[in-house]
């Protein structure tokens, strides 16, 4: 193809471009904004497959926007964690297809067009980040996914949607404040802001305290984006009040970015090899240890299925942070597929939980009661989801947490690998309350359990998602392997 | 220390200004305010990255006719200038929700709004 | 009590950075590796290999033009994300009567007289910004308040007019829009995005290029200000 070296600037360029016409495209209505969405996100997983593809024949590859070498321009590097992206482009068409009914019912007519287009920026941004190679680029695409996600929360218009969404608002700027002053200080230390370049240049010379500090910033912005206890108190009103489609997106990716923004920081860290970062490790499997347990504490006690969903998200990234932090190759290469796995199975379970909000207009464990023989398929998946997300082979969700808890060991941390195995039991039993609820408890309601299922918008990437939740377990060597080179190389300097 | 301290007193005030924003931030009860002390909270930051790039005696980085070096570093500049852009769309979604927030509830009182929860 | 622990909190926060800052290379010195390493190139070879005599410009339109790229793509952001807070439910808002408090003459004269001075000297901003300080945002902003200036003290019919409905929804894309034609019809001519040509002989049309950007992010830029500001003001 003639474009064949451009896909990697284009899979950012075409979202984006997509994205910024759409209001002036639909012309107010939510119809053609939709389809449009649809096509336009349908072409940027294409590409991002594209891409993919190449970095599992190639290895990492740049791209050097204007044509300017690094670090003198901005460079894209595609590795393998990037590949993150494709499941983002992947997410995201799954989830605009599903609001192509949500939306219907759920936001005013006026909104929608403008919804689809907050949701195609959030998911540009995301794309960006995952894929950019520059410290500033970094912030700016962080920038553009969380100002559509604040925009993204309130746009349901409930009640208190605009307060949850002023909340994450100010937590959000005000960690993209401290990670844009961990940035100045790498770049008054290193005169570079190329993360390759500034990895080079962070040689022994450089003074070690504001580099520690400017990491400790870093990590402390994207601890709020990740929604790491004690710093989690945006995420369950956000995620649990956001249309189910956002929350997918918002619970399953963004999140995430967090997490993927701390990866890049280690990369760059670990590559120069200057500073100790046990201390920093410390604290983060620490933290990540007491958001598993706290999260799944807190998730027993919601009722409300949505905000059940968001507290068990806190508990999950407390695994993938826990693996960040532990910083051995097993927790590294589970941390990275669980970032990706959890990215599957939450949106299953938004996107089922969507659908059955969307049904039967309730929310809460108790009114739902046997709705899972009122809509089997979604209860199916809804059911997958739960199995997934616990952890029980041969789901998707086994083989990561088995290698963060085998990382456990390898770091010589065993009480970690019993703290998630004590979690996952946590996990187990709000999970196994809500199937109970849905199959084998009397109705609140008895019309629920007739309710009929949801239309095949909705039923189509909600059943795609939970089949490849079973397909990912069954598979799960493929991407245990696809991120090893890329773990190796990151950790090729430690003790090395 | 101090004394470095004192070569770098623009980057020591604008970690003040930081932490008087971050202070309005958490102990401001009025929505507006709030969101005014992560306004200071910003300025800091564009503060201390726009201090980065000042050089003694610099110009502004325009290479007309009669310029003579030294100039000042124009990529803190340049960087600021997104930055601040940044922030103005920050402040205007916020005004927006504050806006509703007012409509749906009649109080921008954080303390009121938890009450009414 | 609460107070107390938060400026505790706070404390904890700004000894470390303070610490921090103090080892920092030295303010103003020309000896630092922020001034010494990308920098450097950008001063010494700016002008001739980016098209703009104004170094910054060059930095922001070109060296890192794709950063600009996202910020216009920012500031698109908080325009959609403010249409799609503030328009209502499903009814369409009744037309509030609007404060029929009586302008001022000396205002209305003011405003009237300087229209066309304020209009100007944000183009002047917008076109000269590869020169002189200034550019596209600088320059659209004055636009912006033009109209917004324009909507309080001459009404918001006089105001809609200068920014056409129908034409709203693309002007307020304007700026990404200008950005991805540019970087594609730099991709056709240099084959790389957002690549600008330079050298003697086609170094007018990089300037050119960056000419349209600065246009684009102006005309975009106002609008979106304006926009901004008709929703808040609708909403009042």
């Amino acid at each position: 193809m003639l474009l064949w070296p451009h896909w990697l600037a284009l899979v950012v360029v075409v979202p984006l471009a997509g994205s910024v016409v759409t209001p002036a495209v639909a012309r107010g209505s939510g119809r053609v904004a939709g389809r449009w969405a649809i096509g336009v996100m349908t072409v940027t997983f294409a590409i991002a497959i594209t891409l993919v593809l190449r970095v599992a024949q190639t290895g990492p590859f740049s791209y050097w926007f204007g044509g300017w070498e690094p670090p003198y321009g901005i460079e894209f590097r595609f590795d393998e964690f990037s590949a993150f992206s494709a499941v983002i482009a992947f997410i995201g068409l799954l989830a605009v297809i599903f609001s192509q009914r949500y939306a219907e019912q759920a936001l005013s007519p006026k909104r929608i067009p403008y919804y689809y287009c907050l949701l195609m920026l959030n998911l540009t941004g995301m794309i960006g980040f995952t894929v950019t190679g520059d410290l500033f680029n970094t912030y700016v695409f962080m920038e553009i996914l969380s100002l559509s996600g604040y925009a993204l929360v309130a746009v349901s218009g409930e009640k208190t949607a605009e307060m949850a969404a002023f909340k994450y608002l100010v937590l959000g700027a005000v960690s993209s404040l401290f990670v844009l002053l961990s940035i100045g200080m790498l770049y008054a230390l290193t005169g570079s802001l190329n993360m390759a370049d500034v990895s080079a240049r962070l040689t022994a010379g450089v003074p070690k305290l504001p580099l520690i500090v400017a990491l400790a910033a870093m990590t402390l912005g994207y601890m709020v984006k990740a929604a790491v206890f004690p710093l989690h108190i945006w995420l369950p009103d956000a995620h649990a009040i956001a249309p189910s489609p956002v929350s997918a997106v918002l619970s399953g990716l963004v999140v995430k970015m967090g997490v993927f923004g701390m990866l890049r920081m280690y990369q760059i860290v670990y590559r120069a090899d200057v500073v100790d970062l046990s201390v920093l490790n410390t604290v983060l499997v620490w933290l990540g240890a007491i958001s598993i347990v706290m999260g799944a504490f807190f998730a027993i006690f919601q009722d409300d299925i949505k905000m059940m969903l968001a507290y068990s998200t806190i508990s999950n990234v407390g695994y993938i942070v826990m693996g960040l932090g532990l910083a051995s190759q097993y927790s590294l290469i589970g941390a990275s597929v669980h970032v990706f796995n959890h990215a599957l199975i939450k949106s299953t379970l938004f996107l089922a939980a969507g659908a059955i909000i969307h049904r039967t207009g309730y929310r809460t464990l108790t009114d739902l009661r046997g709705v899972g023989h009122g809509m089997p398929l979604t209860g199916g998946a809804m059911a997958i989801g739960a199995i997934s997300i616990v952890g029980i082979p041969p789901t998707a969700g086994f083989l990561c947490k088995w290698y963060i808890a085998l990382g456990a060991f390898q770091a010589g941390r065993p009480f970690f690998g019993f703290a998630l195995v004590f979690g996952a039991l946590f996990i187990f039993i709000y999970y196994i309350r809500m199937v109970n609820a849905f199959y084998f408890q009397e109705p609140v309601h008895p019309e629920v359990a007739r309710i009929g299922e949801a239309p095949v918008s909705m039923l189509a990437p909600m059943l795609i998602l939970a089949a490849l939740c079973l397909v990912m377990g069954i598979l799960g060597r493929i991407p245990l392997s696809f991120i090893e080179p890329a773990v190796t190389r990151m950790l090729a300097t430690i003790g090395g | 220390m101090i004394e470095a301290l004192w070569t770098n007193l623009d980057y020591a005030a604008s970690v003040v200004l930081f932490s008087i924003g971050l202070y309005c931030v958490i102990t401001r009860n009025n929505l507006i305010k709030k969101f005014m002390g992560l306004n200071i909270m910003e300025t800091a930051v564009f503060a201390f990255i726009v201090a980065l790039g000042v050089v003694e005696g610099g110009d502004a980085p325009i290479m007309g006719a009669d310029a003579s070096p030294p100039f000042t570093n124009p990529i803190p500049q340049a960087l600021i200038l997104t930055g601040i852009v940044v922030a103005v769309s920050t402040t205007a979604i916020a005004l927006s929700l504050i806006i509703r927030v007012y409509r749906q509830t009649g109080t921008i009182e954080a303390d009121e709004l938890r009450e009414m929860e | 009590m609460k107070r107390a622990s938060v400026a505790a909190l706070l404390v904890l926060i700004a000894i470390p950075l303070l610490a921090a800052m103090a080892e920092l290379p030295p303010h103003g010195s020309s000896e630092t590796p922020a001034y010494t390493h990308v920098s450097e190139r950008y001063l010494q070879r700016g002008a001739q290999e980016a098209g703009a005599e104004n170094i910054v410009t060059d930095v922001i339109l070109n060296y890192r033009g794709f950063d600009t790229n996202g910020e216009v793509t920012v500031i698109f952001t908080s325009v959609v994300a403010v249409a799609a807070i503030l328009l209502l439910r499903d009814e369409e808002r009744t037309s509030q009567e609007r404060s029929s408090t009586p302008v001022s003459p000396v205002l209305l004269f003011i405003v009237r007289t300087m229209a066309p001075f304020i209009a100007l000297f944000g183009m002047y901003v917008i076109l000269f910004g590869h020169l002189s300080p200034g550019g596209g945002f600088q320059g659209g902003t004055i636009l912006g308040a033009l109209v917004i200036v324009s909507t309080v003290v001459l009404g918001p019919d006089v105001a809609h007019r200068m920014v056409p409905a129908p034409a709203r929804p693309w002007l307020q894309a304007a700026a990404p829009l200008t950005f991805v034609t540019v970087g594609l019809a730099g991709l056709a001519v240099t084959g790389h995005y957002l690549g600008f040509p330079s050298g003697d002989e086609w170094g007018w049309v990089g300037t050119l290029m960056l000419v349209v950007i600065e246009i684009g992010i102006g005309v975009g830029g106002g609008t979106i200000m304006a926009s901004i500001f008709w929703m808040m003001e609708e909403e009042r």
